[in-house]
């Protein structure tokens, strides 16, 4: 039933929380990116309501998804390129 | 009307469907390839050699499937095949240019930047945007690659898995492993942004 988790998460509460915390750190990835099944978003909801330090990863995680998505700059796309794609496919056989 | 393969068309039908099924990825596409060669004219050469391997493989193209994931998948093996050798090596990063702006009174406890749209504010954004790029540029090239393809282009893990012919696992815990690294990179812009505190 426990599966072990390998990787290194926040610290855990002392009381026999952990392997659900590890869980839900498993979850983190699928929630913030909209993959999480309708099963794992209950439980890992239900969870962070009553766990701080699992809550406080689902803010930093999404935060971090945010800067990207949202502060990345899009580079321009040079005019030119779109003619020269046209120009060299009209000139393939 | 001739049948969906496209063998029947001809050249003007097949190049006028080419152009309005394929071009409108153009956008995203030199983004990618941007993010991948951090280099202007490599990214110029690399999307046109992934439109013309395109026209070349149309035939073969579903037409009404997803051509976003499909150019991008080109794009890719392009890059891995012919490009990866002679691109340019990741910037370097150098956070103490901006880390002393961050620091200083005029952005620390605001508590957000999108809240106002003056002129300040907007240099703030700027500044975050130049952050990420450079954190994001640091990382090495498959950790970038997850990270644009899943935050920047919206792509869903099964689409990632084949643009990357990877498994889904595979995509799971690279993107996992990539946004750690982003974490660390970030660390210091995010003490300030009162990430951390
Ligand atoms: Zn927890």
């Amino acid at each position: 039933m426990e599966s072990k988790f390998t990787e290194a998460h926040q610290k855990l509460s002392e009381d026999g929380h952990e392997s659900e915390c590890d869980k839900i750190a498993k979850l983190l990835d699928l929630m913030i990116d909209g993959e999480a099944s309708t099963e794992e978003q209950s439980y890992f909801n239900t969870h962070i309501e009553e766990c701080v330090p699992c809550f406080e990863s689902h803010q930093k995680q999404k935060l971090l998804k945010g800067l990207v998505s949202g502060h990345l700059k899009r580079v321009i796309v040079p005019e030119s390129l779109a003619l020269s794609i046209k120009a060299r496919i009209q000139e393939t056989v | 009307m001739s049948e969906q393969t496209g063998k029947q068309l001809s050249k003007e039908e097949k190049d006028a469907r080419f152009e309005a099924e394929l071009l409108p990825v153009l956008d995203p596409l030199y983004n990618f390839a941007y993010r991948l060669t951090l280099d202007e004219d490599d990214a110029n050469d690399l999307v046109q050699e992934t439109y013309l391997k395109a026209y070349r493989f149309f035939d073969y193209f579903e037409q009404g499937t997803n051509a976003k994931a499909w150019l991008f998948r080109i794009l890719k093996n392009s890059f891995i095949n012919e490009f990866r050798k002679k691109s340019k090596q990741p910037a370097k990063v150098d956070y103490s240019e901006v880390e002393g702006y961050y620091n200083s009174d005029d952005v620390e406890g605001e508590g957000g930047v999108a809240s106002t749209t003056d002129m300040r504010t907007e240099s703030v954004q700027d500044l975050i945007g130049d952050e990420v790029a450079s954190a994001l540029n640091a990382l090495p090239v498959d950790f970038r690659t997850v990270i644009i393809l899943c935050d920047l282009e919206g792509f869903t893990y099964e689409e990632m898995a084949k643009i990357l012919d990877i498994p889904i696992g595979t995509v799971r815990s690279r993107l996992h492993r990539a946004r750690n690294s982003l974490k660390e990179k970030l660390e210091k812009y995010a003490k300030s942004m009162g990430y951390n505190s």
